[in-house]
């Protein structure tokens, strides 16, 4: 199962596991309100070409229903509805971001797909197989015990559903290091200070992205959770990662 | 925080939730109470608070049911 150690990572200080919630949904409480500005400033914009992808990836269909987990303002979910999906599930920890999500839904008049429900992604309140899709992106690295997300997410899936995973990842073009670590570690909480005046949440995030498991460690942990067939594929040289599985 | 009684009307919650939602901790049903305004899950004794008709489907954040 999970880890036994009393304390979990928290960027790079190691903090009581029990504190860890609490302290990520503080972090989010605080940037929700510019947490779509201060994404594009944080990736030059490309995490919308990322998030695409994985709404390419998630293949929308009537017939299929879609579970986004920690889908803070609804970027996945609203995509999802828009490019033709089922029944959507948004849910976050975050009430405040999931209120976002509801007022986006409703300018752009795709709220009569989307449910919203606050949820923790590690105890969720579904029935097993019960979606098509599980989506998660940019959240796992903000949960504590990633294998009980994991394995609520295959829970709730039915056989022959698919689980995707989009988050930062590790470089794997060693020409880029350099500039992404000055970016990351200097340019990122000043834009945290100046644009959302928090550079504590935002150096919380970068060091969050360091210290989350590679491409290789996470597809072993979705095996370990037992989905098959499981794939990664690398965006922007692994700066981000879309790992998926199947429950067969 | 929410009282009984005089709680502000609250939008009723998503008809389509209510076919799906379990408790997190028993995966056991819920019963709604429109009138708090609060899904209860018996077997874990916890109301867990609709806010604005979004479910908060956090034990930490539920209501211990008294009895």
């Amino acid at each position: 199962m999970s880890d036994n150690t009393e304390t979990t990572d928290f960027g790079f200080r190691r903090v009581p596991r029990a504190d860890k919630r609490g302290m990520v949904r503080a972090v989010f409480d605080s940037v929700a309100s510019r947490y779509d500005l201060m994404n594009d400033l944080m990736s030059l914009g490309v995490h919308r070409a990322w998030k695409r992808v994985l709404i390419t990836a998630l293949d929308p269909s009537p017939r299929r229903s879609l579970l986004d987990l920690a889908g803070g303002t609804g970027d996945i979910g609203l995509a999802w509805l828009e490019r033709g999906g089922g029944p959507l599930l948004l849910t976050d920890i975050n009430l405040s971001m999931l209120v976002i999500a509801r007022q986006r839904a409703l300018e752009r008049g795709s709220i009569a797909g989307a449910s919203l429900l606050v949820g923790d992604a590690e105890r969720l309140p579904l029935p097993d197989r019960i979606v098509d899709r599980v989506s998660i992106a940019f959240g796992l690295r903000n949960c504590t015990d990633k294998t009980a997300v994991l394995a609520e997410a295959r829970r709730v899936l039915r056989p022959g559903g698919r689980f995707f995973c989009l988050e930062f990842s590790h470089v794997r073009v060693a020409a880029l290091q350099p500039a992404y670590d000055a970016w990351s570690f200097r340019v990122l909480p000043m834009l945290g200070r100046y644009v959302a005046h928090d550079e504590a949440s935002y150096r919380y995030l970068a060091e969050s992205i360091r210290t989350f498991p590679d491409q290789d460690a996470l597809g072993d942990m979705l095996r370990e959770a037992g989905f098959a067939r499981i794939e990664v594929r690398n965006l922007s040289g692994g700066i981000a990662a879309i790992h998926s599985g199947w429950r067969l | 925080m929410d009282d009984t009684g005089e709680a502000k009307r609250q939008p009723p919650i998503d008809p389509r939730l209510l076919e799906v939602l379990v408790c997190p901790l028993t995966k056991g049903p819920l019963e709604y109470d429109r009138e708090a305004s609060e899904l209860i899950s018996r077997k874990a004794g916890l109301a867990y608070p609709v806010r604005d008709g979004i479910p908060i489907m956090l034990p930490e954040e539920a209501r211990k049911l008294e009895d």
